[in-house]
């Protein structure tokens, strides 16, 4: 390496320092010098970068502390899943997956191909060390889930999951991403071959305490299928980003989320689609609710070039402001080259339906309650069309407690 | 049973305020079913709202008991769970939440805010097969979100199988008949024949006297300009039907 580690990032924070020294404490090797070299060209995302303007992970924290250790609660996965769990130091559960589904660690990763668009995954391509970086190749379709459960610990936590899903094969995965560090990073790269299909369930929970990034990359051969389903609470600060190809022809991702921020949150769902192929199909449906003090934010983009003609793509965001002082940041985005196309979007902010409201009260359902399942019924329509239902209702019942949750 | 004495109600906001009830006093004793008639605009409905506490309407003077209780001063949900029932005019929509799962939730608030046990689920989905029977309710209609794409004689249907579900000791039917054919509207009057009782009050609110020839009411009162100008028995309806709003108002005057 010719340039110092110090001089990486032009006038660094003490947070973006703590970063380097963690760089520099690892075995280094090109992919890593390469997704180190992508995020030290930014630093740590800030409000002055294209995508990051409501995300601000530069200002939020001068310094990564290490926030105090909690209880931690396992909602997905039921007790038939295979689990994978990143403690903060180390991965456990490696050894007993499934038959079809083969994991070896690696010292040398492939580079990050997203880190030029990605600064967080970046960031955590680099700082993921062996103990944390898993490839995964799943050659027959599972006789159960995977569920791949991330917990933070310290000032920083990261790991790196790269997953490779062979023609035809199928897959129900999972990720509980429940942070504890001040900064965690999770970086899950998906390559579903030809007719592969992939049901991505992901559960976000943190603390005001904690900043957190998941970001995932998707690939998608011809007919094969990603649907994924986040649910997150947020933190200090969170970034869930999915960057998707559509690669071959006729194939087809779902992308919904629902999100919840409650006082001092913030969440941030970003995804980039880019249809690469023709007849390809997009379909995504955003349902958030925020709370005084609470922030959302949605930045959604479908990428049509002239290449990818019958291209058929739809984007709905939808978010209730549950109180004033609640904070909704969106922006949906479409760029269409192509002229043979369906592609729609929608995107609406506002509070709870009074006339429903009144309505429920009149049938004698208090005005609290009235608003929870409102509210919860609003989130519910993200997770209509999910496979697995067991996992459905898990999701659901977190967003029941939340709210109802006192100053939640 | 329901009292009402010198009613005054104002509905808007800061600016715009506009007086609709001007001293309205009626008494709707136990067992009986009475009909509030009237010319569009004169207040039916704010009637309705103001009754059951809906925000936006302001009571500036007067009281509203039901079996001495002052409905003024509780919530639209406590009046629910005091017996007090209003069939909208326009029922609303509650995306995501199944009628049975509505149903069942309102029905446990209102017990639990009584001081009563919940329903068990055997002795609900009894019931409610029970009466959707008699409404001619398609049990999978049940299922569906409550009101989402129904028709509107549907929702009107729904709303007697939420009362008949509820079973309150007062019910408001605002304007029950529109959207109904000929069929439903026998349907639902008898369900709300069905559950006319020595302990139950109606007010039945109505635009036009065809609803009154299927729930024969015990007094007929005509509201007019935020007051009742007259009232009497199940005659006076015929006769504005007959003479129109403006042959009995201009007595009236």
């Amino acid at each position: 390496m010719s340039i110092p580690l110090r001089e990486l990032i032009a006038d660094p924070t003490p947070a973006e320092l703590q970063l380097i020294a963690r760089y520099g404490a690892l075995k280094s090797n090109a992919a890593r010098e390469r997704s180190f070299e992508a995020f030290a060209r930014t630093g740590l995302p800030h409000r002055r970068m294209e995508g990051w303007r409501w995300s601000d992970f530069r200002a939020a924290r001068a310094v990564l502390g290490s926030p105090a250790q909690r209880e931690r609660v396992n909602v997905l996965g039921g007790s038939d899943a295979s689990v994978l769990h990143f403690s903060g130091s180390r991965l456990m559960g490696d050894g007993d997956l499934p038959k079809g589904v083969r994991a070896f660690r690696k010292d040398d990763a492939q580079a990050f191909g997203g880190a030029e668009d990605s600064p967080l995954g970046a960031l955590t391509a680099a700082l993921s060390d062996r103990p944390n970086t898993l490839m995964i190749e799943v050659t027959e379709t599972p006789d159960r889930p995977i569920h791949a459960i991330f917990d933070g610990v310290g000032e920083t936590s990261f790991a790196r999951i790269v997953i490779l899903v062979r023609p035809g094969v199928r897959l129900n995965w999972m990720e509980s991403h429940r942070g504890g560090a001040g900064l965690s990073g999770a970086l899950v790269e998906f390559t579903l071959q030809a007719g592969a299909a992939v049901e991505r369930t992901v559960w976000q929970i943190g603390t005001r305490e904690e900043m957190q990034a998941v970001t995932a990359s998707v690939t998608l051969d011809a007919q094969a299928e990603f649907r994924q389903f986040v649910l997150a609470f947020g933190a200090g600060r969170t970034r869930i980003e999915t960057r998707l190809v559509h690669q071959g022809e006729g194939s087809r991702a779902r992308l919904n989320a629902g999100y919840l921020a409650g006082n001092g949150m913030h969440v941030d769902l970003t995804s980039h689609v880019r249809h690469g192929a023709p007849g390809c199909e997009t379909r995504q449906v955003t349902k958030g609710a925020v709370r005084k003090g609470g922030k959302g934010v949605f930045q959604g983009k479908f990428h049509v070039p002239r290449i990818a003609q019958k291209t058929d793509a739809d984007m709905q965001h939808n978010a209730l402001l549950l109180e004033d002082g609640a904070e909704v940041d969106a922006r949906p985005e479409l760029e269409i080259y192509a002229d043979d196309v369906a592609c729609a979007h929608g995107n609406t902010c506002g509070g709870l339906d009074a006339a429903g409201l009144f309505y429920m009260r009149q049938r004698g359902i208090p005005l609290e309650e009235a608003r929870a399942i409102l509210t919860e019924a609003h989130i519910a329509q993200a997770f209509d069309d999910m496979t697995d239902k067991g996992q459905q209702s898990a999701l659901l019942s977190m967003a029941g407690v939340w709210l109802r949750a006192v100053g939640s | 049973m329901l009292k009402l004495d010198d009613l005054q109600a104002t509905v808007g906001g800061e600016d715009n305020v506009t007086p609709i009830l001007k001293g309205l006093s009626l008494e709707v004793p136990a067992g009986e079913v009475h009909a509030i008639m009237g010319p569009n605009g004169a207040g039916k409905s704010t009637l309705a709202y103001v009754l059951t506490g809906r925000d936006g309407y302001t009571v500036t003077s007067g009281t509203a008991t039901l079996n001495g209780a002052d409905l003024l001063a509780m919530e639209p949900e406590e009046r629910a769970a005091a017996g007090l029932f209003l069939s909208f005019q326009y029922p609303v929509e509650i995306p995501g939440v199944p009628v049975m799962t509505f149903v069942r939730t309102a029905m446990n608030s209102q017990r639990k805010a009584r001081g009563e046990a919940e329903i068990s689920a055997p002795d609900f989905l009894r019931k409610a097969r029970e009466v959707a029977a008699q409404l001619k309710i398609d049990t999978d209609m049940l299922k569906r979100p409550l009101n989402v794409g129904f028709s509107g004689g549907e929702k009107k249907r729904l709303e007697i199988f939420q009362m008949m579900m509820l079973e309150p000791k007062f019910l408001v039917l605002d304007e029950t008949d529109s959207g109904l054919d000929i069929d439903a509207l026998r349907i639902v009057a008898d369900g709300v024949n069905a559950v006319r009782a020595s302990d139950r009050g109606m007010l039945v609110i109505t635009h036009y006297q065809r609803l009154l020839d299927h729930i024969r009411p015990d007094r007929v009162h005509v509201l007019a300009g935020g007051r009742i100008i007259a009232s009497g028995g199940p005659e006076l309806a015929e006769r504005l039907e007959q003479e129109g709003y403006d042959g009995v108002l201009g007595e009236a005057a």
